[in-house]
């Protein structure tokens, strides 16, 4: 397996745990709270923990990242394909769901993620692009833009807020968004490298989120 | 988030018993009707609540009734204060 292949793989798969467990403790804590938007939180990092656990398979099995199979056009694409369209609709269940808490339940105010939602789905037919490597780079270009929307949303709650664990939650977000800047570019640009720094970068996020649930889960501890 | 500052969920009700009942072992009906921001009447059908909840016990000591929890309402407010904090990073609150 080449190296990039291989951190790929580790990189993906740790975040993927971190996701999946952020996705059970939101369901915990969801139950417990009678919550059911915790419950959407819940589902979105199921998804995007299985996504990414289907992107970590794809470079071990191919031993390419997914610039690399799009590179050389196998037919494997069907996994990264599954991929790309799991972490969309993750971001865009967090999208509503981070959208429905700030603005609440007003129709006015739920326009706000509808739009968010819309935009993303204009962005992707703007793009007109068919095949695997077009639609890696529509699915990038969209998850961008829900993220956007998540980190403003998200920037909102702690200007709100002031708390530190949203300050880490919003922490991760940024630094995913930063990550998918870079993941886009290297899917333009048939970059292997800017791929990895990509998934590093967004690894960095998975791991702010492993901190915010370690220092959330110390509470009441002592 | 605008509705939870409006009005306590019976949840956050529970919570800020509960938490008023740890802060001080033995804690007086008074003490816990302050902390707790409640009326006389609804405090009574709160600690009725946890009470039957096993969540926490009575002492009764001639006129005096003081309060305590139970080791299911250290657990419970154990797992409540993650929760809190868990949510709080979501910009939800209980």
């Amino acid at each position: 397996m080449a190296l990039a292949a291989l951190l790929t793989f580790i990189l993906n798969t740790l975040s993927g745990i971190v996701a999946l467990l952020t996705s059970y403790y939101a369901f915990r804590f969801g139950r417990v709270a009678g919550n059911s938007l915790l419950k959407a939180i819940s589902f979105g990092f199921m998804l995007l923990g299985l996504g990414l656990f289907l992107e970590a398979g794809t470079s071990a099995v191919l031993g390419h990242t997914l610039v690399g199979i799009t590179k050389y056009r196998t037919l494997t694409g069907v996994e990264s394909l599954s991929y790309l369209s799991i972490q969309m609709v993750a971001y865009l269940v967090f999208a509503l769901g981070y959208g429905y808490m700030v603005f609440g339940r007003s129709d006015q105010d739920l326009a706000g993620s509808a739009v968010a939602a819309a935009a993303a789905a204009g962005g992707a037919r703007a793009l007109g692009l068919t095949g695997l490597y077009r639609y890696a780079v529509a699915s990038y270009f969209v998850v961008l833009l829900l993220l956007a929307f998540v980190v403003f949303q998200g920037i909102l709650i702690h200007s709100k807020s002031r708390s530190r664990f949203s300050l880490w939650v919003l922490a991760a977000f940024s630094l995913v968004l930063v990550a998918h800047v870079l993941l886009l570019a290297a899917v333009v640009a048939l970059s292997g490298n800017l791929f990895l720094v990509g998934t590093s970068i967004q690894f960095l996020g998975f791991a702010s989120l492993l901190v915010f649930l370690l220092r959330s889960g110390r509470i009441g501890a002592g | 988030m605008g509705q939870a500052e409006k009005q306590r969920s019976v949840l956050r009700i529970h919570l800020d018993i509960l938490n008023a009942v740890s802060e001080e072992g033995d804690a007086k009906p008074t003490h816990v009707l302050y902390k707790a921001n409640l009326s006389h009447e609804r405090l009574v059908r709160y600690l009725d609540e946890l009470t039957s909840k096993g969540l926490i016990e009575v002492k009764q000591d001639g006129e005096n009734r003081t309060y305590n929890l139970t080791p299911k309402g250290v657990s419970f407010l154990l797992e409540m204060r993650r929760a809190e904090a868990f949510v709080s990073g979501f910009g939800l609150a209980i």
